[in-house]
């Protein structure tokens, strides 16, 4: 089992130039980055960029990162603010036509995909208190924090985005 | 930051007994996660590479590297023919068994082609069709659309001909597709300079005022867009018009080919004189020339990790590969050589083929890049309707 002793070792060994402590603090954290990124914007490609991103914006800040403080939960702060970014910007562009009526009519009825579709129908900012909340574990506190809110406006948001997706599921 | 929970959540966001839809968030199937982590993983191991060494570390180590693979690298690039793996074509222009007509592609995919007649999509079963009289064209980033340029007019196109929407505008030319399957956006060239439109023909706006260079979108989310002048290679945020990062091209000529890795890892920006690989950050891991014979073409692998360049010398051409574009990586080999100029060079979608263009044989050579295999096919031009030699505008794409 993963301690927050071993995690501190990894982040001393990675900012030493250890490849294999890097790859480690990677395998662990990539993939809750990812998916938190996929579940904001619903877009794959645009999730591994974010991703990507955040790790290549957490290497750069390797040597001065203070490891008592949790490697992961600053990683996944810097993925939604940058995918809550990501989705604001996004602008419905032409090659969407074609896809979404492929998906449409491809649909499958995989585990999670009425949760998925319920998820789409939030507004950026709902869904990515709902996935800090329900996915990366953080608090109401720890997500005003990190998305520089009023701790009020996060459980606001939160209960309309449960209400919506509670409507929707 | 104190983390306090009421209930504790496992790895997978379920909690025993508690039955919310919610909590599969972290179970859901995300398409692609293990491809992307793969590829993440890989920038993220070459950018760590090419961090700069904390200050007691020695920088010598990494210097004489990088000194001992450009060495070898310019070695190979300047000296007589080294180890050939497929048979050199002797003083025949052409390759002698070639296929009288394209049958078939060697690797999945289809190509995107220009001759006299217009712009042509061929499949990989060697069908061809012609969607009109265009000069030139480029794929979206998930080949179901094409852009195309002729005078005075952008299209965007269905692969069978069919336009969706056109765009008049002075001298247009270069237009380059790129973005995600929700967001895309086409650059291109006109009088007035580099210019930027939506993937839906939309907010057509002037992004760099004047500029003529050649351009190349970074695949993926970001709206990055590569152009290199006679005097610099730029990397652009489109959005906020800042300059992402910037290299001195030098000697001062021409960019004749810019290109990312489908990754997006690396940028191959190519001159008559000199092959440079660039890291998504601007570093510089990998250089070939000045000083070599002239490069006529080259290409980077869809991974990013090899190249493979056609250099001209001698009233010769060869076809080179590099394996692996690091600094420790093993030198350029040579896969393939002949009689006269070759033109066009494209790495197939899937990375195991490449394809040089050869206009004196009338011929397109299909390499393989182990160096296992060569077809090659015949009257290319009379195939494309074309007095000119046809020229090779994409290999796109896999899925």
């Amino acid at each position: 089992m993963r301690t927050a002793r071993d995690e501190r070792a990894r982040v001393r060994g990675a900012q030493g130039g250890s490849v294999s402590d890097l790859e480690a603090l990677f395998r662990t954290h990539w993939p809750r980055a990812y998916r938190a990124a996929y579940l904001v914007t619903h877009d794959a490609a645009a999730a591994e960029d974010i991703a990507q991103e955040s790790f290549l914006a957490a290497l750069r800040a390797l040597d001065t990162f203070d490891r008592r403080r949790p490697f992961g939960a600053w990683l996944h702060r810097i993925v939604v603010n940058r995918a809550i970014d990501w989705t604001r910007a996004r602008r419905l562009r032409s090659e969407i036509e074609l896809s979404e009526s492929l998906q449409t009519s491809e649909r499958s009825e995989a585990p999670g995909e009425d949760v998925l579709a319920a998820l789409a129908q939030l507004a950026p900012e709902h869904r990515a208190v709902v996935v800090m909340r329900y996915l990366l574990e953080f608090t109401p506190g720890e997500i005003a924090d990190a998305l520089g809110l009023p701790r009020g406006t996060v459980n606001s948001r939160l209960r309309r985005g449960l209400d919506t997706l509670g409507e929707e599921l | 930051m104190k983390r306090k929970r009421e209930a504790p959540v496992t790895v997978t966001g379920t909690r025993p007994g508690d039955c919310h839809p919610l909590y599969t968030l972290g179970q859901i199937e995300i398409p692609g996660e293990h491809d992307a982590r793969e590829r993440s993983w890989a920038l993220l191991e070459a950018a760590f590479a090419d961090r700069q060494p904390s200050p007691r570390r020695s920088h010598w180590p990494r210097v004489a590297a990088v000194a001992v693979a450009l060495s070898a690298l310019l070695a190979a690039a300047l000296s007589s023919p080294g180890r050939a793996v497929v048979e050199e074509i002797r003083e025949v222009v052409g390759v002698e068994r070639a296929q009288p007509a394209l049958f078939s592609l060697p690797a999945p995919g289809r190509l995107l082609v220009a001759s006299d007649a217009g712009v042509w999509v061929v499949q990989e079963d060697g069908s061809r069709r012609l969607l009109g009289d265009y000069r030139e064209a480029s794929w979206s980033p998930f080949g179901r659309f094409v852009v195309a340029a002729r005078e005075n007019e952008l299209a965007a196109l269905e692969p069978d001909g069919d336009v969706r929407w056109t765009l008049a505008r002075p001298g247009a030319r270069s237009p380059r597709w790129a973005g995600t399957e929700t967001d895309t956006r086409i650059a291109y060239v006109d009088r007035t300079g580099i210019r930027v439109v939506a993937g839906d023909g939309t907010g057509d706006r002037l992004l760099v005022p004047g500029a003529r260079g050649q351009l190349a979108w970074r695949p993926g989310a970001r709206r990055e867009l590569a152009y290199g002048s006679s005097q610099e290679v730029q990397v652009l945020d489109v959005d906020t018009g800042r300059v992402v990062w910037r290299a001195a091209h030098r000697p001062r000529l021409p960019v004749t080919g810019i290109a990312w890795s489908a990754d997006g890892s690396r940028l191959l920006v190519l001159s008559r004189s000199a092959l440079r690989v660039y890291g998504a950050r601007g570093n510089l891991p990998y250089e070939v020339g000045p000083g070599a014979d002239p490069f006529q073409a080259a290409g980077i692998a869809p991974n990013g990790r090899a190249a493979a360049f056609v250099q001209q010398g001698g009233g010769r051409s060869q076809l080179w590969i590099v394996p692996r574009i690091r600094p420790d990586g093993s030198a350029a080999r040579r896969l393939f050589g002949g009689a006269g100029g070759f033109e066009d060079l494209s790495w197939s979608p899937d990375g195991e083929w490449l394809l040089v263009t050869w206009p004196a044989a009338d011929q397109w050579v299909f390499a393989r890049v182990d160096g296992r295999g060569i077809r090659a096919v015949s009257n290319i031009s009379k195939q494309f309707r074309s007095g000119s030699f046809p020229r090779v505008e994409g290999w796109c794409c896999t899925h």
